[in-house]
């Protein structure tokens, strides 16, 4: 009779002890192989975003600053994005209207097609003649910091939609041959435009992580 | 996409001017501001310009093209935004759009801009500023706060399409310049250590983040505390270093005032040591004050390498009588003469006197042997060796008187003779001594002999210059010799084989006494016959430079020159224990220097050292 009790006893006393743990175990050997918890993956993503977002705000403050000024106004007005053809929300109704896969699709989609662009930008800054160090090193910075945020949403994808494998085709950026043009004025037009545009594109990636962070893990209640 | 950039190239050319800052002189209106409180709509402000009495209302047109609609469009809302201004509600909103717009006045365009929605947010200020009381300290001085607010009512907040960053201000109320605290991220702030007695304003401001521009304050918020108990505290707590010298100079002052008057004399040593005065090893300085010879006089025995002083006591005076009322000894001069004469009768005479009644155990009359005593020159067993003698003193005492009678004939003949040798040892006193017998050499170095006759003449005074072991003081040649000889057995027949003058009778001689006596009676019988007599220890003779051994053999080692003068005093030079006195011959070259154990007494055995 004693022991039956006891045995009662453990069994209740697991099952309350288990219910309240929350396993956040951590990742040693890499995103492939462990499980962090999607609260935390998103913490990890919003504050990638928000440092990408605001080293392409400072880059572009830079780059008008010096090379810029008088011209960007026609720059920025004049030339698009390769990233416009993406159908991204553009006001929060949309937004909220805007299913969160479809949503993390698009900003997977965005930070694809800025690898490639990145990449060139930080070589042909290197390039440029006298380029100031805090461009370039933004530049490298930011180039760093959004294969990061690729990995982090990839392994956020993988967690809110499992099972889904997401090869959606992503713009391409073709704005080499511009960037690498002999008119000086033309190639530092493609230059502010490029970094008009990526300064434009970390906003909406920001954005957009933000409110699927709120939405997810906070339930709509930031 | 061609009308477009046509359009967008006539904004640019008109709207640079607007950017580069420059005045419009005509006073056309011109776009302020446009602003988009919360990511949603936005909403352009312009002037109005200096000819707005000119231009008729409503002749300012406001257009707008984004880059999706590649036409102008007019402002939709001229109203909802106030005056001069443009609203675009949310529907007409789009955020990462490029947006342009124009001015224009009677068809004329007059300014232009373009913008992207999410470059020109600028929230509205936090609502909803209060404040909650955390915690107050022990002190009731300070308190905690916790101020909190809500964001803009227009920011959706909750579902993160807006994120907001807070700035704090703050100060008190009589102060002019704010204080800001770091952006936050939360909507509450905790407040510490501000004071009670003090009124605070506070004013939090927003923005979204990763933008440069800060929307307007808040509405000032004014904290202010409810009067506790209207205890007056001190601004702040300043150590009371005044109080601290004060007590310390105080407890200092107490400690200082209990030592010096404590009775603690080891630690009133330690803090205030004594100055060290002159001292005798050995000797108490209070035993002397106090006048317990006696037991300095013990002391003084135990050290051997020690000179004794030798402290007068009063049992000496006892010993020693003057008759002052003798009229014979008045006339015959000092009583240092009638001590050192060899008039034994007088001295007898005024021993007799004397003596009758106050039963005084020395055969002298305490005055006559306090005249030949010096204060400093004592002998330590002078008390014990009294006793002895008084009882001899006694015997003397009768004897004498019958002496004085027998004696007292010869003896004025005597001291006739002896005067002029007298005079001659007498150097500082020039009183007729009247010394018995016929030695002359002798006296000149030794002291006077006493004689009774001239024991008036004695002085009240005479250093002790030596004593024997028996305690019997040797006077200083500058006084009488004061001879006694206890025992009259003896007396008489040690008296008759000399000279009829010599007063052997008496129990004490002095050295000169002893000297010119042995002289007189060369012979070893006489001697021998001395000897005896002189064996007593309290037989008083007055040398200048006794230096005899301590036992009475052997005296005749001892022999002082006769022809030098004999001071008065002489300072003792070494004391021997008990009883021995060894003085310094400043004046006189000893041939050694033995102790004189013998108080003053000289034994038959001295006087052989003496005499030649």
């Amino acid at each position: 009779m004693s022991g039956s009790r006891l045995l009662l006893l453990l069994v209740v006393s697991n099952l309350l002890l288990c219910q309240g743990v929350v396993s956040t175990p951590v990742c040693p050997n890499g995103p492939g192989n462990c499980q962090v918890s999607l609260r935390d993956l998103f913490d990890r993503a919003v504050m990638v975003s928000h440092y990408i977002h605001d080293l392409s705000s400072e880059m572009f403050n830079e780059f008008d600053k010096r090379y810029a000024q008088g011209k960007g106004f026609i720059t920025m007005a004049l030339n698009s994005c390769h990233t416009s053809s993406l159908p991204t929300p553009e006001d929060k109704e949309q937004a909220q209207q805007t299913h969160h896969e479809v949503l993390m699709s698009l900003i997977l989609g965005l930070l694809r097609s800025w690898n490639d662009p990145l990449y060139h930008l930080v070589t042909e800054v290197r390039g440029m003649k006298g380029a100031p160090d805090a461009i370039l090193s933004r530049a490298i910075e930011i180039e760093e910091e959004n294969k990061r945020l690729l990995e982090g949403m990839e392994m956020i994808f993988g967690q809110v939609i499992p099972g889904a494998k997401e090869t959606e085709p992503y713009p391409v950026w073709s704005g080499l041959p511009s960037l690498q043009t002999k008119d000086e004025d033309a190639r530092y037009s493609a230059f502010y435009n490029l970094l008009h545009c990526l300064r434009r594109d970390s906003s909406k990636i920001d954005t957009y992580l933000k409110l699927l962070n709120c939405r997810i893990i906070y339930n709509n209640n930031c | 996409m061609d009308l477009w950039q046509l359009l967008l190239t006539l904004a640019v050319a008109g709207s640079s001017d607007a950017f580069s800052g420059s005045e419009d002189s005509s006073g056309n209106p011109k776009f302020t501001k446009c602003r988009s409180p919360e990511l949603e709509t936005f909403s352009c402000h312009w002037t109005d310009g200096a000819n707005h009495s000119l231009q008729s209302p409503g002749s300012v047109q406001m257009f707008y093209i984004r880059r999706d609609i590649q036409e102008w469009k007019e402002c939709p809302d001229y109203v909802s935004a106030g005056e001069n201004s443009c609203y675009f509600n949310s529907s007409y909103t789009s955020v990462w759009t490029p947006y342009c717009i124009k001015l224009t006045s009677n068809g004329g365009i007059v300014d232009h801009k373009c913008f992207s929605v999410e470059d020109i947010v600028q929230p509205d200020p936090p609502v909803g500023l209060n404040w909650t009381l955390l915690n107050i300290s022990l002190t009731e001085i300070h308190a905690d706060i916790l101020v909190k607010w809500e964001p803009p009512p227009n920011t959706d907040v909750k579902m993160g399409w807006i994120i907001l960053e807070y700035e704090l201000h703050y100060k008190e109320l009589n102060e002019t310049q704010w204080k800001m605290m770091d952006p936050l991220m939360v909507t509450s702030v905790p407040m510490y250590s501000l004071r009670l007695d003090k009124e605070y304003e506070v004013r939090v401001r927003t923005r979204q983040r990763n933008t440069e521009k800060y929307g307007k304050f808040s509405e000032v918020l004014l904290i202010t505390f409810p009067q506790m108990n209207p205890s007056a505290c001190e601004e702040d707590f300043q150590f009371p270093w005044f109080l601290i010298i004060i007590f310390g100079i105080l407890g200092l002052a107490v400690t200082l005032f209990l030592l010096i008057f404590s009775k603690q004399q080891r630690i009133k040593m330690l803090i205030l040591p004594p100055v060290p005065v002159p001292k005798i090893k050995g000797i108490d300085p209070d035993l002397l004050k106090e006048g317990k010879l006696e037991e300095v006089n013990t002391i003084l025995a135990i050290h051997d390498n020690y000179k004794h002083e030798f402290y007068n006591d009063d049992s000496w005076v006892e010993f020693i009588e003057l008759d002052i009322d003798d009229p014979d000894e008045k006339t015959e001069g000092s009583d240092t003469d009638r001590l050192l004469s060899n008039d034994h009768e007088k001295s007898l005479n005024i021993f007799g006197a004397k003596d009758d009644d106050s039963g005084r155990t020395s055969c002298y009359e305490p005055d006559i042997l306090e005249a030949d005593f010096h204060v400093s020159d004592m002998c330590d067993g002078t008390s014990e060796v009294a006793q002895p003698q008084r009882l001899k003193g006694e015997a003397d005492i009768s004897c004498l008187d019958q002496k004085n009678q027998n004696n007292s004939p010869s003896n004025d003949a005597a001291p006739a003779s002896q005067q002029p040798s007298v005079i001659l040892v007498e150097e500082n006193k020039p009183r007729p001594l009247l010394i018995g017998g016929t030695e002359s050499t002798h006296q000149a170095v030794h002291t006077q002999l006493s004689n009774p006759s001239s024991l008036a003449n004695i002085d009240f005074y005479a250093q002790v210059s030596d004593i024997t072991p028996a305690g019997n003081v040797v006077l200083s040649p500058g006084q009488k010799n004061k001879t006694g000889n206890p025992q009259c057995d003896t007396h008489p027949e040690v008296v008759t084989p000399c000279q009829a003058n010599f007063i052997v009778d008496n129990a004490y001689f002095c050295e000169v006494d002893t000297k010119k006596y042995i002289a007189l009676a060369p012979h070893v019988e006489a001697e021998s016959h001395v000897e005896p007599s002189f064996n007593q220890e309290d037989i008083y003779i007055t040398t200048e430079s006794l230096t005899t051994t301590a036992g009475r053999s052997g005296t005749a080692e001892h022999v002082p020159s006769s022809e030098i003068p004999v001071p008065d005093y002489t300072s003792i030079h070494i004391v021997q224990s008990p009883q021995g006195l060894v003085l310094n011959a400043t004046a006189l070259p000893l041939p050694d220097k033995e102790f004189l154990s013998s108080c003053g007494y000289v034994s038959t055995d001295q006087l052989n050292k003496i005499m030649p």
